[in-house]
């Protein structure tokens, strides 16, 4: 087999393949990567080296993962899975990942594809004047330093207090849109000023707001498609990518210096400087635990805000209260993160970059909604190709700490993007193909093209085959808002 | 201008890296500067009207140059600005070297401004900033 990287990966199915300890000096239990065999022959070096430098950390426990998603990133890779035992093993910022709940939100609509596409200009319009997107972007809602500390500690609660959404919102996310244990006094007033101006921005790279329709073909479980709210027709829903925005890259970055100098005083040594690191039951450790859910806090309050406005938006567009149109959120869930999770082996800190929680049906911490149908796991595909919404399972539970997959994952360069694609040209072309673009940045739009992705659709088929997440539906998009 | 700047390709697949090589390390400086602010923004199509004097010092002057480059950053954000300018001079004494520097940007206006991308922070993988035989290095990946 073709790979990017001279170690020895071992077939244990078609869907999962091991990297064995023996291939890096250092390595305390084996890396498994969960993918087809052309998704891993595609995956690029970085992937291969970075999962074995995670399986290097002290305390981690079973195995270091990587998602079919999985690309190079800092210190994990994207598509990183990884648990630690809490009294012995450690938490790194870059196991997490720089912008902290990265996450992503999906919500339902009654309206269909032919109620949409007469309005549709208008829609993208109003949308993409009313979410603010793009470099140094700032949302319209004004808080103060003291807000501020409430939104780090209440989350999406916080906003729902302020009237930007409905208390029903709250249990279609994970952890109720709200962490505990988040601790403003551990936050530095440099992250601070850095995010106060930005709670309901998008941001930009990746992230995007989609207007989406779902075709009853597209539907592979109509049963769990209905219970989630969804019952195709050309129903049409609408994406929300996005995280905690500077915000939450300052604690990032913060605690990564805090780290180097811990780690000489713990006597941690890693195998790449953006794994920095520190026990997770240190002082510093602690601190950034709690300073990381500040902002996974503040993430989902964004996205509640930026939900919020597209009621708003769908509201004043079609002449009825976003209720009366069923704008109900489907699900919220976190794709950048660090939680305490109890598994066979015990209390463990499972970082998840690039990756999202997949619990299966009547798992303990799943909001009542999804008791049946298992959490809902929310894909965003490439703005050309579409996404897909999933749910966990309880084998996911078994193999991967409750884990799976985010997205499709990149495969090409932004700067070999925009070499091979012009941005207003590839704007031309989707609205062609029925999708309406509105960008910020040109030279962005091309760089978020979808030949710069892997194919989704095969990247869910490898996570469904391995039976770790079960496809419900896909998504395709008809309009999109990028920074 | 005594630096050039590669766009590095295959550096980092999601986000942007950069090469700048210059005949001192103050050109240096320059350079990397310059790339981070052409990778927010058109600087030739930000207008002035913000300004912000910064100066930091350090024993190290790749940590200088790390902490410089990630205030750029943060004052993007905190400001809500980009830049046309970072004019800036460096100078060692005795055992510091010294950086003092002024941004100059405006505040972000979508219909008179090329916007680039939205840099989220400097990384410090790959990160360098080296001398060999007279000609100073830096590479910078953002994560955008």
């Amino acid at each position: 087999m073709n790979l990017n990287t001279d170690m020895t990966v071992n077939r244990i199915t078609d869907e999962i393949w091991e990297i064995p300890i023996s291939e890096k000096p250092g390595m305390l239990v084996p890396a498994r990567i969960y993918a087809t065999r052309n998704i891993l022959q595609s995956m690029d070096s970085g992937v291969f080296d970075q999962v074995t430098n995670v399986a290097c950390l002290p305390g981690i426990v079973r195995y270091a993962l990587c998602m079919p998603d999985g690309h190079w990133g800092y210190g994990f890779p994207i598509g990183g899975v990884a648990a630690f035992d809490v009294q012995q093993g450690v938490i790194s910022p870059g196991g997490v990942g720089y912008d902290i709940n990265c996450g992503m939100r999906l919500i339902r609509t009654d309206l269909t594809l032919a109620d949409v596409q007469p309005r549709l200009e208008r829609l993208m319009t109003e949308l993409f004047r009313k979410v603010p997107a793009g470099v140094g972007a700032s949302g319209f809602v004004r808080v103060s330093q003291e807000d501020f500390g409430r939104v780090m500690t209440h989350g999406a609660g916080w906003c729902v207090e302020r009237g930007y959404g409905w208390h029903r919102d709250l249990a279609r996310m994970e952890e109720g849109g709200c962490i505990d244990g988040a601790d403003p006094s551990v936050v530095t007033e440099h992250a601070i000023q850095r995010g106060i101006n930005q709670l309901g921005t998008l941001g930009s790279g990746n992230h995007y707001l989609e207007v989406q329709v779902v075709s009853n073909d597209r539907i592979f479980d109509p049963v769990t498609a209905a219970a989630l709210g969804i019952t195709g027709h050309e129903q049409i829903v609408v994406m929300v990518h996005c995280g905690s925005r500077g915000f939450g890259h300052q604690v990032a970055s913060d605690y990564l210096k805090k780290f180097e100098k811990a780690m000489r005083r713990y006597g941690i040594g890693v195998k790449d400087q953006q794994l920095a690191c520190a026990p997770f039951r240190s002082p510093e450790g602690q601190d950034y635990f709690s300073a990381m859910n500040c902002a996974a806090n503040t993430a989902f309050a964004n996205r509640q805000v930026i939900t919020h406005q597209v009621r708003e938006v769908f509201s004043t567009v079609f002449g009825q209260s976003a209720e009366a149109l069923g704008m109900e959120l489907v699900y919220d869930v976190a794709h950048n993160i660090a939680k305490v999770e109890r598994y066979p082996e015990g209390d463990l800190v499972v970082h998840r970059k690039g990756a999202t929680r997949a619990f299966g049906p009547g798992s303990p911490g799943l909001p009542e909604p999804f008791r049946l149908t298992g959490q809902p796991v929310i894909c965003g595909g490439s703005m050309e190709t579409g996404s897909y919404l999933l749910v966990g399972t309880d084998r996911a539970v078994r193999d991967t700490f409750g884990s799976t997959m985010h997205g499709a994952g990149r495969t090409m360069s932004r700067a070999q993007a925009k070499r091979t694609v012009r941005g207003d040209l590839l704007q031309q072309q989707m609205k062609e193909h029925g999708i309406l673009v509105k960008a910020v940045s040109m030279s962005g739009l091309a760089e978020e093209a979808g030949l710069a992705y892997k194919n989704i659709s095969e990247v869910v088929e490898s996570v469904d085959r391995a039976g770790i997440t079960r496809k419900v539906l896909e998504l395709r998009p008809i309009g999109n808002i990028k920074g | 201008m005594a630096w050039t700047i590669r766009f590095l390709e295959e550096v980092a697949l999601a986000d942007i890296a950069f090469q700048v090589e210059a005949g001192s390390i103050e050109e240096a400086f320059r350079g990397a500067t310059q790339a981070l602010l052409e990778s927010m923004a058109n600087p030739a199509t930000v207008s002035g009207g913000w300004e912000r004097a910064i100066e930091r010092s350090d024993e190290d002057a790749a940590a200088l140059l790390f902490d410089w480059l990630s205030d750029i950053v943060y004052w993007k954000d905190a400001a809500g600005v980009v830049f046309r300018e970072a004019p800036l001079t460096l100078t060692k004494q005795e055992h510091r070297w010294l950086l003092r520097a002024k941004l100059i940007g405006a505040l972000v206006d979508r219909q008179t401004q090329e916007l680039h991308a939205d840099v989220k922070g400097v990384t410090k993988h790959l990160y360098e900033l080296t001398e060999t035989g007279g000609c100073w290095m830096v590479r910078v990946v953002l994560d955008v």
